[in-house]
This record gives structure tokens, C-alpha cells and sequence, in this order.
């Protein structure tokens, strides 16, 4: 039986897609057959980060409304053989996607992979909650700001009343902290809240901290997922936070403000750390 | 035969509401409506179409002496629908039943306690979208309902009849209601609302005091008028006369 994960956030923006495409890139780096489903249904953004989208036939609303076999939908990864990606629609809404559709995808993909990933959409409405409904783990991922953490914590809650496990009154969904965009120099300075008092609220486990670094939006505009980055800190981050998951003990990192940025750090900060 | 094929028309069912009670201190709807007309306007829409309990219990009057007619059809004059009454004495409630207004029982009351005469009723928050667990009344002596788990922003938990102890965080969004004493065990950083069902004697106790909200038996404070209760520490809430008093704890 596969495993699937909910990337979810509640506010968008925070950084759900870039997530989703790291860490299935990860897990199928470890050789985890892996696949990632945009649930983002009328603004479908994950195909561009992962740098399928001219590749792109048929997408999920197609296989839910019966026009198109799962198969024919999925997009294997170039790049890492066990990775696959089902993408959203762009011309639909999300009235298109309907727990019945979702649930036969599930079942089915369940067969051939180990991980499924699921990119939710942002809010608490139909696309979120659908995205959510069949976890067996979540992946909420917060920036480090009090709106974005309270978001994180009304999503834990609909984690805790509307998802399948919940209704089923199985075992509750497993939920891992994700901080993204975390910037210690703006912490340091009381810009941005701390990574403790974002812990303190949420009081869930911490997957990883991912520090703010230029190396995400190259990365997201040239379509390969920022794992792949493998010198740049939000590469590394992400790493470890996959590491995490599959069980390893890693120290968390990227945590202190960088000693005296020279000016070639401050040009090019992913590089240099 | 036939009856077996029907449809289902309908199902009866009990139901709990959060209702504002109006307890009246004057029989006389001209003394009270103008009063409580110029109260609304200072809320509009605040309250418009909203079911009201009219509460008796303070009421010193003899039954022939209100003129429940005319405070009902002020009070949908004014946009507020009046459903029925609670408390006053039998002839009172007989008085008011002629004017169609049933008498309601409060949950848990056997009989109405002595209120606080210029209550400021607690707006109904929202409907609650979460589902919240039911309390568990097993054991012995006070009924009390645990919360172990973090109150995340949008739920909402209601011990009815019973204290509410949470042993996690309550955090910013959430609301926790208890018609008896709340304990939180944790940062109470949401809203509290202990002796709901108008206990006047109910606490509030929590390990980090940093609230929106806190009321007790209809009182409340918002965060800007805590004025120098100990956010942040161990403290204590509770209703003296119809101040509410923080004192730190321990």
C-alpha cells in the first residue's frame, strides 16, 4: 500500500508547489517509486516546476471525467526514473475534481508506487480538502509569520476533523513541520518570527527548515526541482528533510545567520554556503 | 404497504442553541425598548433577525403588570425575534405563554441563579465548522471534559455542564466554552468562555495568559481591556461583582 502525503498550508504562497516537487524528487532519488498529484485545479503550477508542462496531455479532471486512462495522464520524470507526475487542469475548476475520481486514482496509483504526493491548492475549500482527504501523512508547510502560522494551524485542525482517517476514526494523519523562507538574519533583527515560537504554537514535529535563498526561484523558473541543487542551502535543506522523513537523524541546519556575507555570498547566497 | 415506500418527511431531534437572553428589569416595553433600540443602532446588524429569550427571573413585578404583547411587537419592530422565556414565576411564565411565548429550560438549570444585572450578553460566535468532541462524564464527583490535543485555530469546544481542562495549547482563532471553570494547562492565546451557562462563580486558570478574549458569565474582555492583567504568566480569572479580576497564579 502506498503511503500518501498531503503538502498543505492553508495561505499560499508559502511555498506548497516546491515542496511537493522536492520532495517527490527526493524520495525517488532513494529510489522510492514516487508520484505527485497537482490538485491545484484551474491555476496549475507544478508541471512548470517541475519542468514537464510541455509534455502535458491529459490531466486529472480528464482521468476523473473518464476521457483519458490514468496511464495516458501520467508523466514519467525524465530525470529520475521512479518519479511521475499527474497534473492538474488549467481550464477547469475545481468543481471538476470529485471525491469518487480521487479516490479511484488513489487506489489505483497505490499499486505501482510507494509515495503519493499530493500539492494541495491553498485555502480551505474543495480543491484543499479534497487534496487532504486521503492522507495518511501531511507535510504543512508555514513561513515563518504570523498569518501563514495561524493558517497552518486552522489547516491541522480541518487535518483533524475532515480528513478520511478522521471521519474513518483510524489512527490520525501523521503531520510533519515544514518552515520555508526562513531568513535568520531578518529573525536576528525581529522581522520574522523564531523557529521556536513557530514550533511552540503548531506543536507537531519538525521536518526541516528550509532557509530563504535565491536558488528556489531559479530553480522554479527553470523548471528542475530545487533538490536537484545539490550546492545550493535549499537544496541541502530539502534533502535532509527527506532524509527525516525515511526515518534518518540529521541535525538541522541553516539555522545561524551566515558569517559576514561577502559580496560574492550576497550575489550568488545559494552558492555559497 | 404504501406507508413503508413514503419518503422520510422528517426526523425530531434534539438540538442545542447559543441564544441571547434579554432579562428584563422593567415591565414596561416603553421603558425598555427605546433603551434597547438605541443599544442595537450602536451594532447594526449585529443582531438583526436574532432569536432572543426574554429572561424573567429579575423581574419585580406582578404578571398583570407586563404587557407582553406590546414588547413583542416592539421587538420585531426593532428586528429582534423574540421565542420565549425563561425563568420568573409560574404565573409569570403562564402571563407570557398567553402572548405566545413558551417558557424555555436552560441546559443543566434546575433553577435560574441569580445573575449579574447588567450582564453584557457574549455575541453567538460563528457556527462551529469543526467537530468537537463530546464530553466524557465517566468517573466520579464534577463532570470535567480533558482536551489533550492542541485547539487549533477555528475549532471550538464546548463542555456542557461540565469544566473544560486543556492540557495543550489554545491557540489564536480557537474558542473554548465551559459552563463551569476553564483550565489551560498551556498558552491560552484564543478565546475562553467559562460559566456560559450564567455561573457567575466559574475561573479561568491558565499557565501562559496571552487570550483575545475571556468572559465569564456573560462579562467579558477583549485583549485591549485586559489593562494589567499578567499577560504571558500563570494567571487566574474571575468575577468580582461585574469586575473581572486577573491574579497571577501561585
Amino acid at each position: 500500500m502506498a503511503q500518501v502525503i498531503v503538502v498543505t498550508s492553508g495561505k499560499g504562497g508559502v511555498g506548497k508547489t516546491t515542496t511537493s516537487a522536492a520532495v517527490a524528487t527526493g524520495l525517488a532519488q532513494r529510489g522510492k517509486k514516487t508520484v505527485v498529484i497537482d490538485f491545484d485545479v484551474g491555476l496549475r503550477n507544478l508541471d512548470l516546476i517541475m519542468g514537464v508542462e510541455r509534455r502535458v496531455v491529459f490531466d486529472i479532471v480528464n482521468v476523473i471525467q473518464g476521457e483519458a486512462r490514468l496511464n495516458q495522464a501520467l508523466i514519467r520524470d525524465k530525470r529520475v526514473d521512479t518519479l511521475a507526475i499527474l497534473p492538474a487542469s488549467q481550464t477547469r475548476d475545481k468543481d471538476a475534481l470529485t471525491r469518487e475520481g480521487v479516490s479511484t486514482i488513489i487506489e489505483e496509483l497505490s499499486a505501482d508506487f510507494d509515495y503519493i504526493l499530493c500539492d494541495s491548492p491553498a485555502g480551505i475549500e474543495k480543491g484543499a480538502l479534497l487534496a487532504l482527504y486521503f492522507a495518511d501523512q501531511a507535510i504543512v508547510v508555514t513561513n515563518p509569520e504570523v498569518s501563514s502560522v495561524r493558517d497552518s494551524d486552522r489547516i491541522l485542525g480541518v487535518l483533524q476533523s475532515k480528513s478520511k482517517r478522521a471521519e474513518e476514526k483510524k489512527d490520525k494523519v501523521k503531520e510533519h513541520l515544514l518552515v520555508t523562507r526562513y531568513d535568520p538574519n531578518r529573525v536576528e533583527r525581529g522581522e520574522m518570527l523564531k523557529l521556536e515560537d513557530v514550533r511552540e504554537i503548531l506543536a507537531i514535529p519538525l521536518l526541516g527548515v528550509i532557509p530563504e535563498n535565491e536558488s528556489v526561484l531559479k530553480a522554479s523558473n527553470t523548471g528542475t526541482p530545487v533538490i536537484m541543487d545539490t550546492e545550493s542551502v535549499a537544496g541541502q535543506a530539502y534533502k535532509d528533510a527527506v532524509g527525516r522523513f525515511l526515518g534518518e537523524d540529521l541535525p538541522h541546519r541553516f539555522l545561524e545567520p551566515a558569517k559576514k556575507p561577502g559580496l560574492f555570498q550576497r550575489l550568488f547566497g545559494g552558492r555559497a554556503a | 404497504m404504501s406507508s413503508q415506500t413514503l419518503p422520510e418527511a422528517f426526523r425530531l431531534r434534539a438540538g442545542n442553541f447559543n441564544l441571547l437572553v434579554l432579562r428584563l428589569l422593567d415591565p414596561r416595553p416603553e421603558a425598555v425598548l427605546p433603551a434597547l433600540g438605541d443599544q442595537f443602532r450602536r451594532a447594526p446588524g449585529f443582531l438583526r433577525f436574532a432569536p432572543i429569550v426574554i429572561g424573567l427571573a429579575d423581574l419585580e413585578a406582578a404578571p398583570e403588570e407586563v404587557d407582553f404583547r406590546g414588547l413583542v411587537e416592539g421587538l420585531h419592530k426593532l428586528e429582534i425575534v423574540p421565542i420565549g422565556t425563561s425563568g420568573g414565576s409560574q404565573a409569570m411564565k403562564q402571563a407570557a405563554q398567553h402572548a405566545g411565548l413558551p417558557p424555555l429550560r436552560a441546559v443543566g438549570a434546575e433553577a435560574e441563579p441569580a445573575p449579574p444585572p447588567e450582564a453584557i450578553p457574549v455575541p453567538p460566535a460563528a457556527a462551529a465548522t469543526e467537530a468537537a468532541p463530546r464530553p466524557d462524564f465517566s468517573g466520579s464527583g464534577r463532570a470535567a471534559m480533558l482536551v489533550a490535543e492542541p485547539v487549533r485555530s477555528g475549532q471550538r469546544i464546548y463542555a456542557q455542564g461540565a469544566d473544560l481542562i486543556v492540557t495543550a495549547t489554545v491557540n489564536a482563532g480557537a474558542e473554548i466554552i465551559a459552563d463551569g471553570n476553564i483550565h489551560v494547562y498551556g498558552a491560552l492565546r484564543g478565546r475562553a468562555v467559562a460559566g456560559a451557562a450564567d455561573d457567575a462563580t466559574a475561573r479561568i486558570f491558565a499557565l501562559n495568559f496571552d487570550p483575545e478574549l475571556v468572559a465569564i458569565a456573560g462579562f467579558y474582555a477583549v485583549r485591549e481591556g485586559l489593562g494589567d492583567a499578567p499577560i504571558g504568566k500563570p494567571t487566574q480569572v474571575r468575577l468580582e461583582g461585574e469586575e473581572m479580576r486577573f491574579a497571577p497564579l501561585g
